[in-house]
């Protein structure tokens, strides 16, 4: 935090080319960017006071309930409306709460248009529903095509057959267009996977110490996540 | 003011003379040794120095019409040649006279029909007497499967979807042995030194492993009862736990060192079936609900995926639903040395769950495992479990329960 802070002022503490200095230039002691340190205690506490979260600031003078929960995931116990069972009654509660939450949601906000200073081309129509926009996906979604015929695979496990230093699980799979798991499972060479697995092997025991450790360690980590841990 | 006698509080179901059936061969032994409640009142004026003060004569709180009554004594009545130094494990005679297991009885809630001679039984490991009329064998065997039902059925009905090795894992973190013996410790059980007729019956009575000693081989690791074990046969063959071989008989424990929790644990099982056959069912429900199930569980943390994303394409596939694609919400430090990025996992229009990680694919993979979670950990509103209708008339308060298609298996 403080940090952060004094880099921000040291940024904005570049001094200005001064007019008097100007005509005689002399060799000064102080660093090109001057700043001033936090040399006292009340600025150094000063620092670390954090801004107030808006809805622990009551609006009213009266005694209100605050709820500010910190962000946290979400429970698991909570199960979403797709995994519900028909006859579940949370479907109806869940269908409503959502019909009216929106329906206040456009109720009270008002268009941008009517704020000042609003450029003209904005459009005067509220924003979209919540539900209508997604993320961005991780990987383009895409369609299983189950293109390839009996006489296609047959081509692959030929070609893996005759030469497979050259057709390997990569370049079938461009060449038809499948995924390279989909060549392993209908043309598997056993004598090349032996080969690279043992190529593999020999590369590992190259390993030093370190780098031995440290993908054992991503391993077991690995197994973490699926434990949630 | 007027002052109530203490003794026409009594029901008259605690008097002795009632023609009560037993409910077990203990009690019907020791039927005669069970003071009535107006003079158990009054042993609360004797302090614990009087007692001890008296030495091996213990004092006698009994009417003396208790005393010339002339029965067919039970077999461990203390005879002027058996010392209870001889005896495996306390005389039932002396329960009555035990300031812990009443301190036991109260801290717990139990009513004071509940008789301290079954207390003290649940108490005694057979590993302390191998007699099985005196020891917690046939109890903690009824106990342990009233626990296991009622855990099974709470976890079947409120959570539908949960995939076997969750449902196994939970039932062993409510009612496992380790679980019971951690509740034991929470009510305050002490265990004797060394079991014997002479200790006080309010301890808890198991022959114990002696330093540096392994331990017995029932309760070791043993060859699992079938080499190819497979999730069916985990259902169908094992026990509650889906353990791997099977627990170890009573009969192979007697006059075995045990460790405390194997001891601790079946005297919570003992105590839940004596409870059942004192006290009938619905006390039993309760004590579970209160004692067991309240016990904090966080089934979101006992899942372990290994291909989250595939699994959950393949659960979409099955369902109906569109394929699911993921999104990605909002990141922060994509170039710097600790990026975080936030990704959902949608499917259409609907966000199924959402993952943070420091790098795309573990946002990814940790958003799957999520959204898998929010499909497992589906728990319906109003679940009525098959116990909460036994023995009503009326079955109109009864819902059928969801029963959910299985678990993903790619």
């Amino acid at each position: 935090m403080s940090t952060c802070k004094s880099a921000a002022r040291i940024s904005t503490a570049v001094r200005p080319p001064t007019l008097l200095s100007g005509s005689l230039i002399q060799p000064t002691l102080l660093p090109r960017i001057h700043c001033r340190h936090e040399s006292t205690t009340r600025r150094h506490k000063k620092l670390l006071t954090v801004q107030q979260a808006p809805s622990y600031a009551p609006t009213r003078p009266e005694p209100t309930l605050i709820f500010n929960p910190p962000s946290s995931a979400p429970s698991a116990f909570h199960t979403p409306l797709k995994f519900l069972p028909a006859n579940d009654k949370r479907r109806a509660l869940y269908a409503s709460f959502l019909s009216t939450s929106t329906a206040r949601a456009h109720r009270t906000a008002t268009s941008p248009v009517a704020a000042p200073g609003t450029p003209l081309s904005t459009s005067s129509l509220l924003p979209p529903r919540p539900s209508a926009s997604l993320p961005p996906p991780l990987r383009q979604p895409y369609e299983k095509k189950y293109h390839l015929t009996d006489v296609e695979i047959k081509e692959i496990q030929r070609l893996r057959k005759e030469d497979p230093e050259r057709w390997t699980r990569v370049r079938l799979a461009e060449k038809f267009g499948c995924s390279q798991f989909f060549v392993g499972m209908v043309a598997k060479n056993q004598e090349k996977a032996a080969k690279v697995s043992s190529e593999h092997e020999r590369s590992r025991a190259r390993w030093g110490e370190m780098r031995r450790e440290a993908r054992h360690e991503r391993e077991r980590r690995k197994e973490l996540w699926g434990r949630d841990a | 003011m007027k002052r109530i006698r203490i003794s026409s509080c009594a029901t008259p179901s605690l008097a002795p003379s009632a023609a009560r059936r037993p409910l077990c061969p203990y009690a019907a032994a020791l039927h005669r040794t069970i003071a009535p409640h107006n003079h158990r009142i009054q042993a609360r004026f004797q302090t614990t120095a009087a007692v001890e003060e008296f030495g091996g004569q213990k004092i006698e709180i009994e009417t003396p019409a208790f005393k010339t009554e002339k029965t067919r004594s039970p077999s461990r009545r203390p005879h002027r040649h058996v010392t209870p130094e001889h005896m495996p494990s306390p005389h039932p005679y002396e329960a009555n006279q035990s300031i812990k297991l009443s301190a036991l009885r109260a801290r717990l809630s139990l009513p004071q029909r509940f008789p301290l001679q079954t207390l003290a039984r649940t108490l005694v490991h057979p590993s302390a007497d191998p007699d099985p009329a005196f020891n917690n064998a046939s109890l903690s065997i009824l106990g342990g499967n009233l626990l296991s039902y009622y855990t099974s059925e709470h976890l079947l009905c409120n959570y539908p979807r949960l995939p076997m090795e969750v449902v196994f894992a939970a039932t062993e973190a409510y009612v496992g042995p380790r679980a019971l013996a951690i509740v034991a410790s929470e009510w305050g059980i002490e265990a004797a030194a060394e079991p014997g007729g002479e200790v006080e019956p309010g301890l808890l009575q198991f022959k114990r492993l002696k330093p540096g000693e392994g331990i017995p081989a029932a309760l070791r690791k043993q060859v699992p009862w079938k080499w190819n074990v497979t999730q069916t046969h985990r259902i169908v063959a094992t026990d509650e736990f889906g353990s791997h071989n099977a627990p170890p008989t009573p009969q192979s424990l007697a006059n075995v060192p045990v460790p405390m929790e194997e001891a601790a644990q079946s005297f919570v099982r003992a105590l839940v079936g004596s409870l059942h056959l004192h006290l009938g069912a619905p006390l039993v429900k309760r004590f579970f609900k209160s004692h067991f199930l309240s016990r904090h569980l966080d089934l979101s943390d006992m899942f372990d995926f290994r291909t989250p994303t595939r699994d959950l394409s393949r659960l979409c596939a099955r369902e109906g639903f569109e394929a699911p694609v993921a999104r990605l919400i909002s990141e922060t430090g994509r170039l710097s040395r600790h990026p975080v990025f936030i990704v959902g996992i949608y499917s259409g229009k609907d966000k199924l769950g959402e993952g943070a990680g420091a790098s795309l694919e573990e946002a990814r993979f940790r958003a799957a495992a999520a959204s898998l979670k929010a499909w497992y950990l589906y728990r319906p509103l109003d679940a009525t479990v098959p116990s909460s209708m036994e023995g009503e008339l009326d079955t109109t308060k009864w819902k059928p329960n969801m029963i959910d298609c299985g678990e993903v298996i790619v």
